[in-house]
Parts: structure tokens; C-alpha cells; sequence
């Protein structure tokens, strides 16, 4: 997609291209031609063309390019304005007249599009848009001078209302968003369009928080500072975090009753986009102890992600984090979005050296379990979180290293799996079989890490973040691409589908 | 007088070639040759013996090496000198002045002697002119004529004895014999013919033997050749041999191979087959551990000594093959394992047994069998099959031939005995369409056969190519197989899967390389949808890793990749129907089939079993029982396999479960009680597997619970006795102690050793340490010094010898001119008193 400015600059040069580009009919586009050329301006073509717009069914993105081309050119030509000295009665004013008419007509139909069509079509009509916008704040005459508001304002309802979650153009709007201009004013303008409830429209609020959450005000925002209207005025941070604050208030007002899906929405929104910059974040701590209490899952893992950025901003206590975080290492969370979430703050939770090792040996162990019923990528990670674990507190290496007269007696394991206080558990007696069992893992990357345990420990912790981006596929891929192919083939010759030793699918199906 | 000269000469030349005789003392020195004169030599003194110090000045001749000196400057700065201030130059004007050491031939060097000669002839004086007896020698090639000359048998005038023999002399010297005495000139002249006769028969004789020589010399040509040839016939004809002799031909050159196979006896068969799988085996093992993983775990170090220093020994009794050269009593070698062949074998037996499976065994004997059966009906192609199969790979098995004795397509007329390699897969498919299965089966045995690498080269690429063509066929027989077809394709499965092994062995390298291929794409196919299951054929790829490939090891490039792919499938996938679950039992039943030697174990398998039994337990609609996903907790999908206590269930035989099972979608009760039936089996398979790893309790324990709330009485009563068989094995493995963890034993280290070490110290206190470039440079710097003072004192060592010389010169001008001045004094005084004898005399005249 081009930039906004080099669009506005040389539209007519510009054209030719960028028409290709959309497979504009060659009939339409030598009828904006010829409009555009004539000496007088034809209203009756505009208007054939506007109609075009509305009566199309199919893919309609040709059809919007011609008119973003030709209102660019009208706006140009201050056609779209009627001059402030000539009385309205004059042909030209009639002709501006009906001109701002179908413009409007087309805006409308333009927001149809942005909903209703295809992933091209809305994405199409959004840039359109956008664009229109653009030469619109350019071109007003002085006095009405101001940004679109009205224009943006009727985009966002439009996508606020979509049906769909989220809306088709969200993701085409992520590219303007990253203008601070646009930024400031739909900030304002979502001021406004908060749904009442969340709870009976969740539909809008999951669109009214997707909204926001394209919505970054973060520094690389500020740094880049692009502006989609040129002469858009300097970005003012601190009205705009006013303007968020109550946003936010606005919707944490309308939150009450919401659906787990929601809620979810609701916390990542907070999470990555707003939390940093309310300017009461303490208020919040009702909010996500609630949440952290009543849910279990993602919910109460994004609720303690909040609790933990209040804990260290706000200097806010919560008596039994850990033992929330403990009881948040279960199989089921292995299946969520959030698990990498969960890692990084159980290592962040984990670091101090100053925790009770009875407490810390509680979480080695269940991590050890898990890794027994995880998948494999988690299996690895875990391996080594507790690989570092065992690093950070040197008392916790009594789970591998145990005194010889400990060794020589033959025990069950008395770590409770079943007890939620983690320092009630009695993991600090008991010692990590399950990484000897892993060691026996079939998967050998899985075998290999396990068998950090047989020597002496790594002198550095392993960086947990790599590991964490890895996709599940990455460990198939990697083994697939070792370079070593040496294929040892069975000695023993299968005389049917049955192997000639061991065989068990035989001894399970009647299959052959 | 000129005459009796030459003769003169003459007799010298004939004596001194006639005294050939050796001088024994010739060669020794003369005694005043080369010795050292003591008053020569001067001795340097000196005062210590320094070890491994060279010296080179320790004696010296100054006179010899300043006469040395001496010369070399007469012959450098004294020809210098005696050319100084002089315009002459020696000019070098010999013939073939220009050559180089090569270019001098023998021409030029005569040429150049002649011109010598001639001009030494027009400059010298008239006498020499006419000198023949000049004494200068003539040598060719640096020998003198001369020294030539004894080597060459010519025959000459010179040979002639003058002197009278033995019996003249007797005769006239010393008064005869008493014989009548004749006159003097009688006897004079009787002595004079007398020898001319003799003169005569010795020329004679002499020109006889001569042209004898000649003719000899002539022949001797023609003879050459006849005498090669016979020596070459002689070297061929050998003198007949003894009967030792021959012996000991006949055992150099015995034939030491080994007899053909047929000749092989059964039980040596038997006894090789064993050891290759014994060492195939032991292949597999190292491949199976991972490095430095074993023996540490389970073998407990025995008790080692603070002062143990590692140097293990061998045990002599252990050595099993300690083979000792020892004949018996017929003299027949007896070698030691030949000796107790059975008990070797025996031990070897034993070996099998402590491995923990006696199958080994069992299988030497049924591919004893197989074998003995092969080798009379195995067809000639079967043969080179094989054989070239041995010399292809070497770890392929030897003979392995499927011997389906009732394999009725062999006899099967309407299939072509030669089938070429279809071209693409459509042809291929046209081949195999709408034949039985085991008609497809023997297509490809056939295409197989008539396109093995061995008949042709091209056949390589064939191969491959119809591997490539068979994965694609079991990619389109299982996709999406309806459910009466399913079991024959399996069946047909069953039937390829041999000769895909073939296949695979005659190049390992590109066909594992086209399988991973197709495994890969499965993945990406799969991993686009993790939560569902893929398409049969994707398990039935995995079955046949685990069939052809060595799935034991610990890191694998086709088993390690499936193994990965089985894991995410069981830990993502959902379990929705009849078909997901069969598919799941499967991979798991293939997981375990890939673990059997390893006994490695994957964790999702476990997850699926306790999910397959948490589905067979009925729950209260509310109830939510904890369970690993991808298995759900509750709803309805948590008991898809509970069953209701009716008749109807108890009465459902037991079975395994069905090729159908893997195609339907709905369930039925029979399924149900299959499905349990078949995972209780599954659990305590696996519970043995790894029941002996530390820490199998955690995969043991979470079944028991799930086991104990099954409700037993719904099911039929071998469900019962396995659900019991294999609480038991769980029960054994979850309430097993363990010992905690503690690192293993470490080896002691060995004190350090106590002999005293030297240190060469080089550093000399006298001198400041220096860095090694300083003392190089220190070096250098002493040697110029060094070369500097030689040089200022060969200086002026060569002025003192100019000075001299100057000096010579000055005193031998002085004297000639002193001489001079003498005589010219002399003459005056001479002229002076002539003068005054002359005045004297005029005064007396006038007087």
C-alpha cells in the first residue's frame, strides 16, 4: 500500500497505476477521464458513477477507486466548496451543491462496504476512506478547517457495529492507527461510542476493544510520529491520556456481568494497551483481584499479570500470589493461549533468591510432573525453567544431589501433588525422578535436556525467551533438518504387516 | 745415435708395460708424506673441559695457515698488484672459447690440441722442430695412451720374444753336453735358422689364433640370440619335483576360500546367521544409547580404591576367543574355539538368555529353517537377488526371502513374468487396477525383480521411482478408504510391506529420503489443523517406519521425526468419535511398537490411554473429573465410551479390534467393550515397558485411580480379568520406592605422583634476562662485531703482504740500479785508463 502523502500530491500522474492496480474497467475509468477533463464539470456522470458504487453487487473496489480519484480531483479544484463570497444561488454553487450530495452518498455507501464485503472489498473501502479523509482536512477552506471528525467517527461506529469479530477492515486500519493524529481523535471519538453494556452487546465490545487495542500510544508511536492529515496539529500526550483515562472509565463502568470471552478481551486491552497509561492504575486492583478470585485459566493469568505490574508500580501486597501462580500449573493451562504468559511470570515471580525453598521445590516438582503430561515444546521449556530453577536456589539441588546415607534408602515420594499450599507440599523431601524418567523420553531433544541432572549443573541459567517464541512445529522441523542421514534400517525382515519380534498392532487389530 | 735412441725409449716403454707387477707397498703412505710435524702445530691450552662445548681452536698449524694465507694473496692481490697500472688484459682466444662444460665434444678439444701444436711448432726454434722424443703425454679422456694402451690386445711387432729360450742357452752358453762340438760358425748359423723357425712358427701360431678370435668375434652375434632363447625355455622347464616338494606346492597354493554356500552345513549356517545378528545387534544397541548415558544409571561402580590408578587389565579366563595353535593327535589343527565349539556356543546362548529374551534363540532356529527350505526352492533371480543384495550393502541380510510356499499368484499365468517399469504413476495404477491382492502383491515382487540395479544401471532411478509410486499408492488406498475396502487394503498393505523393505535396502539413502519427504509433508498438512487427526495413510506411513527402520535408536532421522509427529498428534488432537479414537489406539499401539527395544517412552501416550479409560467411565452430568487434555473433563465428548449395564454388553466376545473400526464414524457397544478391552491390554503393556525406569511410578499412579472407578459389572468377563492383570502391573510399578536422587559415584582422583621433575633452568645470572627477539638481536650484534674485527685484520694483513711486496719491488729496482751505476762507474773507470794510457803514451812518444 502507498503512503497516504504520495497519493495526495500528483493524483492525476498517479492514477494510471494505481487503476491498474484495483482492475478498474477500462470504460470506467475513460468516463472519469473524460468527466475529469471536460471543461465543465458533468454532474450527471458523478452521478451515474455514484449509482454504479451503490448498485454494485460484486466486488465494488474499482468502482471506489475511480471516485476516490475523482473527489480528489474536485477537492483540488475547491469544487467541493462553495466560495463564501458568491451568493448561493449562483450555477456553481447548485453544482457544488449537489456535488457535496453525492459525496455524502458515496461516504454512505462507502461504510456499507466497509462491513458488508469481502477481506479486499473492506479493506478497499476502508483505504478509500482514510484517503478521503486526507484530501478532505487538506482542502477545507480555512474557517471550517479542522480534522474529519465527523468522517472517522462514522468509520468507527461502522466498525463498532460489525457483526463480525473482529470487523474484516480492523486489520486495515492498523496501518493508519499508527498515526498519532488518528490515534488522538479516535480516542475522542471512542469517548462517545462506548457501548452501555457489555454484557447484552458483546459483539461491540469485543469490536470496541479491538479498536482500542490497535490504538497504541506506546514510545515507538511517539518516535515515528506519523500524521495521516498533514497539517494535523502536535501530538498532545497529555490530553490524549486524559482522554484514555476515561475511555477506560467508560468501560470499566459498562463491564459489569461480562462473558468469560470478553473479560478476557477486556484484560489484554488493559494489559498491553492501557494500563501504562492511566494515571490511577491502583483503581484497577478491584477489578483484577475479581477477576484473579472468581476465574480460573486465562482470566485469573491475565488478572495476575495486571496484579503483578500494580505490585511493582503501585507497591499494592497480595498475601497468597504464589500460591495462586502454584495453583495455575495444571495440564489443562498447556492448552490455552496464555502459556507463555504464564512462564515468563512464573520465572519474573521466581527470581528472587530469597524465597523459602520449600516453596520453590513445590513449584520444581509440579513443573516436573507437567512435563510428564505436556506436549513437547512445553516439556522442554519446563526442563529447563527448572534446570534454572535448581541454578537461582543452590538449597534445591538437595533434590538431585541427596546425601549418600538419603540414597541409600529406597522411598515413595512424598511431595503431595493434591495439597494447594505449596509449602505444605513436602517437595523439598523429595527428589525429581520424573527428570530421570524424562530422561527416557523418546524424543531425544526432550532425552537430552533431561540429562542435566547427571553432571554437574550449567554455570549460566538458560534464556527462557527463545524457547518461549519457539513454535510447536520448530522441534519436528529442526530434527528433520539434521544434517547427519544416516538411515539404520531393521535386520529382521517383516514377513507381512507384523513386525518379526514384538509386534503389537497385530496383537490389537485384525487388520491384515 | 738417433736411431739407438728411439730403441731406447722403446725398451723402456716395453718394460714398463711388461712389469705389470702389483707393488704391495704401492699403496701404502710414504713415511714422511702428511705427517703432522710437531713443531708445526701449536696448542691452545686450555684450562677446563666444558661438556657439550664444541671447540674448534683447541690445536693449530700457523705456519701451514699463514703459508696459506700467503699463496692465496699471491694468487688474489698479488696478480692484482702485478697488473696494476698496466693496460694489458689476457685475452682468451682458444677454439670454442664460448663452450660450456657439455658443448666442449671431442672435436673441438682436437681441433683445439691441433692448433696448439702447430703454433707451438711455428714458434719454437728449429731444433725442437725435428724432436719426436718430446716429453709431453698424450692423453684421451684423461687416461694417458699409455694406460690405454695395456687394455687393448692388440697384436704388435713389439710382442716379439728376442731373447733366446731356455734350451739354446743351455746348449751354447755353458758348453753343451759334451756333444761333438761344431765349429763356431756352423753353430752361429745352426742358432740363427734355428730361430728364425721359431720366429716363424710363433707368427704362425699367432695369426691362427688370431683369426680364430676374429671369426669368434664375428659368430658371437649370431650366438646371442640363440642363447637367450635357450635360457628362457630353461627358466620354463623345471626339474621334476619330489614328492616333498610337491607337497608343499600343493598347500602353498591350496585354495583357502570358502567353500560355496551349499556346502555349508546347517548348523554352521545356523552358527554364522547367529553371529551377524549378534553383531547387528550389538549395532543397535550402541545406536540405541544415547552418548555417555548407560551404564551409569544401572550399573552400581563397584568399590574402588583411594589409590586405584584406572589401569584395568583384562581378565585372561573371560577372552572367548583365546585361540592357541595346537594340532591333535592326527594332526589336524585344533584351534581352541574350534575346540569347544559347542560350549562357545553355548556361552553365546547363555548371553542371549541373561539379555532378558530368549527369542533370539528361537528366531536363529526359524531362520535356520527358512534357510534350509530356501536353497531348493529359491529361484535362480532369487539367488542374484540376494547375492547382489550382500554386495550392495553388506549389513543386508543374507537370505530373507519370504518363502510364502502357498503363494498361489507365483503360478499365476495372467500375469506377465516380466513387467517393465511403468513410466508414471497412472501406468502403474493401470497395472495394479481391478487384480486381487495378491496379484497386485506379485506385480510389484515382479517389477521389482526384472528392474533390480543389479540386471542394468538405469534400474537405480527405477527402483526409486516405484518406491515413490507404492507410497503414493498407500497414500490413495488408505486417504479416504471406505469400509469394506479397508481390510483388504490392508491386506495388501500387509503383503507390500516386505517388498518395500527390499526396496529400502537396495538404497537406503534415497528411499528413507523420499519417506521423510512424504512424513514432512504430512506434518505441514497436519500441523495446519493441530487439533484434528490426520488421514489414515499417515499412520500406516508410521507402521512402516516402525517395520523397515531400525526405531530403536536413540536418535533416528525417520523414527525420531515420526516419533515427534505421533507425540503432537496424541497431546493435540481431539477425540470426538469412533474413528479418532481407533486411530488414536493405534498410533499409540505403533508408539509402543517403536519403544519395544529402547524402552523409551512417550508421555502422550500415557495421557491418551488414561484419557480413553476416562471416557469409558460413566459421570454425573455435572461432574467434572480432571483430565489431561486434549481429552474434555466434562460434557459429552468426557464419556463417549460409557456403556450402560445391560445383558446385551456382557454377552459381546472378545475380539481385537477391526481395520474397520479406523473408518467409522459411529459407535457402537461392541466397540465400546472392544476399545477398553484393548486399552487395558495397552496399559499394561506399557506399564511393563517402562516399568523398569525410575520413576515410573508417576506414569502408573494416575491410572488407578481412573481403573477404580470403571464399572466392572457392565463389562464381559475378560474385560474383567484383564482390567485385573493390569491393575496389578500398575500396582507393582506405582508402589515401587525409589532411591533418591543422588549424583553417581565419582572416581577417586589418582594422587599426583611424587617423582622429582627437572627443569632445565637456562637463564644465565651473568646476563640480564632478555626477551627472545633481544637476544637474537644480542646475537647479532656479537657477530658482526666479530666479522668486523676478521675483516679489519685480513685488511691489514693485506697491506702488510702489498707492503712487502712494494718493498721487494723498490730493493729490486735499487740493485739494478746500483748494478748499473757500478757498471757505468766501471766503464767510465775503464775508459778513463785507457784515456790516461793513451796520454801516457803519447807523452812517452813525445818523451
Amino acid at each position: 500500500m502507498k503512503r497516504p502523502k504520495l497519493t495526495e500530491q500528483e493524483p492525476d500522474e498517479q492514477k494510471e497505476p494505481a487503476v491498474k492496480r484495483f482492475k478498474v474497467p477500462p470504460e470506467l475509468q475513460q468516463k472519469a477521464n473524460d468527466f475529469l477533463n471536460a471543461k465543465k464539470l458533468n454532474v450527471k456522470v458523478l452521478n451515474e458513477l455514484v449509482e454504479l458504487l451503490e448498485k454494485e453487487e460484486g466486488d465494488a473496489s474499482g468502482v471506489m477507486h475511480v471516485l476516490e480519484v475523482v473527489f480528489k480531483n474536485l477537492f483540488k479544484r475547491n469544487c467541493m466548496q462553495p466560495e463564501l463570497e458568491e451568493n448561493g444561488s449562483s450555477p456553481k454553487a447548485a453544482t457544488v451543491a449537489k456535488f457535496e450530495e453525492l459525496y455524502e452518498k458515496t461516504w454512505v455507501r462507502l461504510l456499507q462496504c466497509l462491513n458488508s464485503g469481502s477481506k479486499e472489498q473492506s479493506g478497499a473501502a476502508l483505504r478509500v476512506c482514510m484517503e478521503l479523509i486526507a484530501i478532505e482536512a487538506r482542502h477545507t477552506k480555512p474557517p471550517l478547517k479542522s480534522w474529519p471528525t465527523r468522517r472517522l467517527e462514522s468509520i468507527l461506529r461502522t466498525m463498532i457495529e460489525s457483526d463480525v469479530t473482529p470487523p474484516v477492515a480492523l486489520q486495515h486500519f492498523q496501518q493508519y492507527a499508527r498515526c498519532f493524529d488518528v490515534i488522538e481523535e479516535s480516542y475522542k471519538l471512542l469517548l462517545t461510542l462506548t457501548p452501555k453494556k457489555f454484557k447484552d452487546t458483546p459483539n461491540a465490545a469485543l469490536n470496541y476493544l479491538a479498536i482500542i487495542n490497535l490504538l497504541d500510544l506506546g514510545k515507538n508511536m511517539i518516535k515515528t510520529s506519523q500524521r495521516h492529515v498533514e497539517d494535523a496539529q502536535e501530538f498532545d500526550y497529555m490530553s490524549t491520556r486524559k482522554v484514555v483515562n476515561k475511555v477506560w472509565k467508560r468501560v470499566m463502568k459498562a463491564i459489569s456481568g461480562i462473558d468469560e470471552k470478553v473479560h478476557r478481551q477486556v484484560l489484554i486491552v488493559l494489559l498491553e494497551r492501557i494500563m501504562s497509561h492511566l494515571n490511577d492504575p491502583i483503581m484497577l486492583t478491584d477489578f483484577l483481584m475479581d477477576s484473579l478470585q472468581q476465574f480460573d485459566g486465562p482470566i485469573a493469568l491475565l488478572a495476575l499479570q495486571g496484579i503483578f505490574t500494580l505490585m511493582q508500580q503501585q507497591n499494592i501486597t497480595y498475601p497468597d500470589v504464589y500460591e495462586k501462580l502454584y495453583s495455575m500449573f495444571y495440564p489443562r493451562m498447556f492448552f490455552n493461549k496464555y502459556k507463555a504468559r504464564l512462564f515468563y511470570l512464573a520465572d519474573i515471580f521466581l527470581t528472587s533468591t530469597h524465597l523459602p525453598e520449600n516453596l520453590v521445590a513445590a513449584f520444581v516438582k509440579r513443573l516436573a510432573r507437567l512435563a510428564l503430561q505436556s506436549p513437547t515444546k512445553d516439556a522442554l521449556i519446563m526442563i529447563h525453567f527448572i534446570c534454572n530453577l535448581l541454578l537461582r536456589h543452590t538449597g534445591l539441588q538437595r533434590l538431585i544431589r541427596a546425601t549418600p546415607a538419603a540414597s541409600a534408602v529406597e522411598i515413595t515420594d512424598p511431595y503431595d501433588a493434591t495439597e494447594t499450599d505449596p509449602v505444605k507440599s513436602k517437595a523439598i523431601n523429595s527428589s525429581l525422578w520424573e527428570i530421570m524418567l524424562l530422561q527416557k523420553h523418546a524424543i531425544p531433544e526432550i532425552a537430552n535436556a533431561a540429562r542435566f541432572i547427571n553432571s554437574s549443573l550449567p554455570t549460566q541459567e538458560v534464556e527462557l525467551g527463545p524457547l518461549l517464541d519457539m513454535k510447536e512445529c520448530d522441534i519436528f522441523d529442526a530434527e528433520v533438518k539434521k544434517q547427519v542421514k544416516q538411515f539404520a534400517l531393521a535386520y529382521e525382515r517383516p514377513n507381512s504387516l507384523a513386525l518379526p519380534q514384538n509386534d503389537m498392532v497385530t496383537k490389537y487389530w485384525s487388520i491384515c | 745415435m738417433g736411431a739407438k735412441h728411439k730403441k731406447a725409449n722403446a725398451d723402456v716403454v716395453h718394460a714398463k708395460k711388461k712389469t705389470q707387477v702389483i707393488n704391495p707397498f704401492e699403496t701404502a703412505k710414504p713415511q714422511t708424506a702428511r705427517k703432522l710435524n710437531p713443531f708445526d702445530v701449536h696448542v691452545n691450552k686450555k684450562k677446563f673441559e666444558i661438556l657439550g662445548r664444541i671447540c674448534k681452536h683447541d690445536r693449530g698449524m700457523p705456519g701451514v695457515s699463514r703459508a696459506k694465507a700467503q699463496q692465496r694473496r699471491s694468487q688474489t692481490l698479488g696478480k692484482q698488484f702485478e697488473v696494476k697500472h698496466k693496460t694489458n688484459k689476457f685475452v682468451d682466444n682458444r677454439i670454442g672459447r664460448h663452450l660450456s662444460g657439455d658443448q666442449l665434444t671431442d672435436s673441438v678439444l682436437n681441433a683445439r690440441y691441433l692448433a696448439d701444436k702447430l703454433s707451438q711448432v711455428r714458434t719454437s726454434s728449429k731444433a725442437e722442430k725435428f724432436n719426436l722424443n718430446d716429453d709431453e703425454l698424450l692423453t684421451h679422456r684423461g687416461q694417458t695412451l699409455e694406460e690405454i694402451e695395456q687394455y687393448r690386445d692388440e697384436r704388435s711387432d713389439d710382442e716379439d720374444d728376442e731373447r733366446l729360450d731356455a734350451e739354446f742357452t743351455a746348449a751354447t752358453h755353458f758348453g753343451g753336453d759334451g756333444d761333438a762340438p761344431q765349429d763356431r760358425q756352423a753353430a752361429i748359423e745352426d742358432m740363427i735358422t734355428e730361430q728364425k723357425r721359431r720366429k716363424n712358427e710363433i707368427a704362425k701360431e699367432k695369426d691362427e689364433v688370431y683369426d680364430l678370435t676374429e671369426r669368434l668375434d664375428a659368430n658371437y652375434k649370431e650366438l646371442i640370440s640363440l642363447v637367450g632363447q635357450t635360457s628362457k625355455e630353461q627358466m620354463r622347464e623345471k626339474p621334476p619335483m619330489d614328492s616333498y616338494d610337491r607337497a608343499i606346492k600343493e598347500m602353498t597354493f591350496d585354495r583357502r576360500g570358502t567353500v560355496t554356500d551349499k556346502l555349508i552345513k546347517p548348523e554352521d549356517l545356523a552358527k554364522q546367521e547367529a553371529a551377524r545378528l549378534e553383531k547387528l545387534e550389538n549395532e543397535r544397541l550402541r545406536r540405541m544409547n544415547a552418548d555417555g548415558e548407560e551404564e551409569t544409571s544401572n550399573v552400581q561402580p563397584k568399590h574402588r580404591s583411594a589409590d586405584d590408578l584406572d589401569d584395568s587389565y583384562f581378565v585372561a579366563g573371560l577372552d572367548d576367543e583365546d585361540t592357541t595353535l595346537a594340532y591333535d593327535q592326527d594332526g589336524k589343527l585344533c584351534t581352541h574355539s574350534n575346540f569347544d565349539g559347542e560350549s562357545g556356543t553355548n556361552k553365546r546362548d547363555k548371553e542371549v538368555n541373561d539379555s532378558d529374551d530368549d527369542i533370539e534363540e528361537e528366531e536363529k532356529d526359524d531362520s535356520d529353517d527358512s534357510s534350509e527350505s530356501d536353497v531348493d526352492n529359491l529361484s535362480d533371480l532369487k539367488e542374484s537377488d540376494s547375492d547382489s543384495e550382500q554386495e550392495l550393502l553388506p549389513q543386508t541380510p543374507k537370505e530373507k526371502k519370504p518363502q510364502k510356499s502357498n503363494e498361489p499368484a507365483s503360478l499365476d499365468t495372467s500375469i506377465p513374468f516380466t513387467i517393465k517399469m511403468p513410466k508414471t504413476y497412472d501406468n502403474f495404477t493401470q497395472l495394479l487396477n481391478k487384480r486381487s491382492v495378491e496379484q497386485q502383491a506379485t506385480i510389484v515382487e515382479r517389477i521389482m525383480k526384472c528392474n533390480h540395479p543389479k540386471l542394468e544401471g538405469v534400474n537405480r532411478e527405477n527402483v526409486i521411482k516405484l518406491y515413490a509410486f507404492l507410497l503414493q499408492y498407500i497414500h490413495e488406498l488408505f486417504e479416504d478408504a471406505s469400509e469394506d475396502e479397508i481390510s483388504e487394503h490392508f491386506q495388501l498393505l500387509s503383503l507390500l510391506v516386505p517388498l518395500m523393505y527390499d526396496l529400502t535396502h537396495l538404497n537406503p539413502e534415497r528411499m528413507s529420503n523420499t519417506l521423510l519427504d512424504v512424513i514432512k509433508e504430512k506434518y505441514s498438512t497436519y500441523s495446519k489443523h493441530p487439533k484434528m487427526y490426520p488421514t489414515l495413510d499417515t499412520l500406516v506411513y508410521f507402521k512402516l517406519v516402525s517395520n523397515i527402520y531400525s526405531t530403536s535408536d536413540f536418535r533416528h532421522p525417520l523414527a525420531t521425526p515420526t516419533y515427534i509427529f505421533m507425540q503432537d498428534i496424541l497431546s493435540h488432537a481431539h477425540v470426538r468419535t469412533r474413528q479418532d479414537i481407533s486411530m488414536g489406539i493405534l498410533l499409540v499401539t505403533i508408539a509402543l511398537e517403536f519403544g519395544q527395544r529402547s524402552k523409551r517412552l512417550l508421555p502422550a501416550v500415557f495421557n491418551y490411554l488414561q484419557g480413553i479409560v476416562h471416557m469409558c467411565i460413566p459421570k454425573q452430568p455435572d461432574e467434572v473429573l480432571e483430565i489431561t487434555p486434549p481429552f474434555e473433563r466434562n460434557g459429552p465428548f468426557s464419556k463417549l465410551l460409557a456403556i450402560g449395564c445391560s445383558a446385551e454388553s456382557k454377552a459381546i466376545e472378545q475380539m481385537p479390534l477391526q481395520a474397520t473400526d479406523l473408518v467409522t464414524h459411529t459407535l457402537s457397544l461392541d466397540f465400546k467393550v472392544r476399545v477398553l478391552s484393548a486399552t487395558l491390554g495397552l496399559i499394561k503393556d506399557a506399564t511393563e515397558l517402562v516399568g523398569e525406569h525410575v520413576g515410573a511410578t508417576y506414569l502408573a499412579t494416575p491410572f488407578l485411580s481412573l481403573l477404580s472407578r470403571l464399572p466392572i459389572e457392565s463389562y464381559p468377563a475378560y474385560v474383567n480379568e484383564n482390567l485385573n492383570a493390569c491393575k496389578n502391573a500398575l500396582e507393582q510399578v506405582a508402589t515401587r520406592p525409589m532411591k533418591p536422587l543422588a549424583p553417581a559415584e565419582k572416581k577417586p582422583k589418582a594422587l599426583r605422583m611424587l617423582e622429582p621433575r627437572f627443569e632445565a633452568v637456562y637463564d644465565d645470572k651473568r646476563r640480564p634476562k632478555m626477551t627472545k627477539e633481544k637476544e637474537e638481536r644480542a646475537k647479532l650484534l656479537q657477530k658482526i662485531k666479530r666479522e668486523k674485527k676478521g675483516a679489519i685484520r685480513e685488511i691489514r694483513r693485506d697491506t702488510v703482504y702489498l707492503q712487502e711486496l712494494r718493498i721487494k719491488k723498490q730493493l729490486q729496482s735499487d740493485n739494478e740500479r746500483k748494478e748499473k751505476v757500478k757498471r757505468i762507474y766501471q766503464e767510465a773507470a775503464i775508459q778513463q785508463g785507457e784515456l790516461n794510457e793513451l796520454a801516457r803514451a803519447n807523452k812517452r812518444k813525445k818523451f
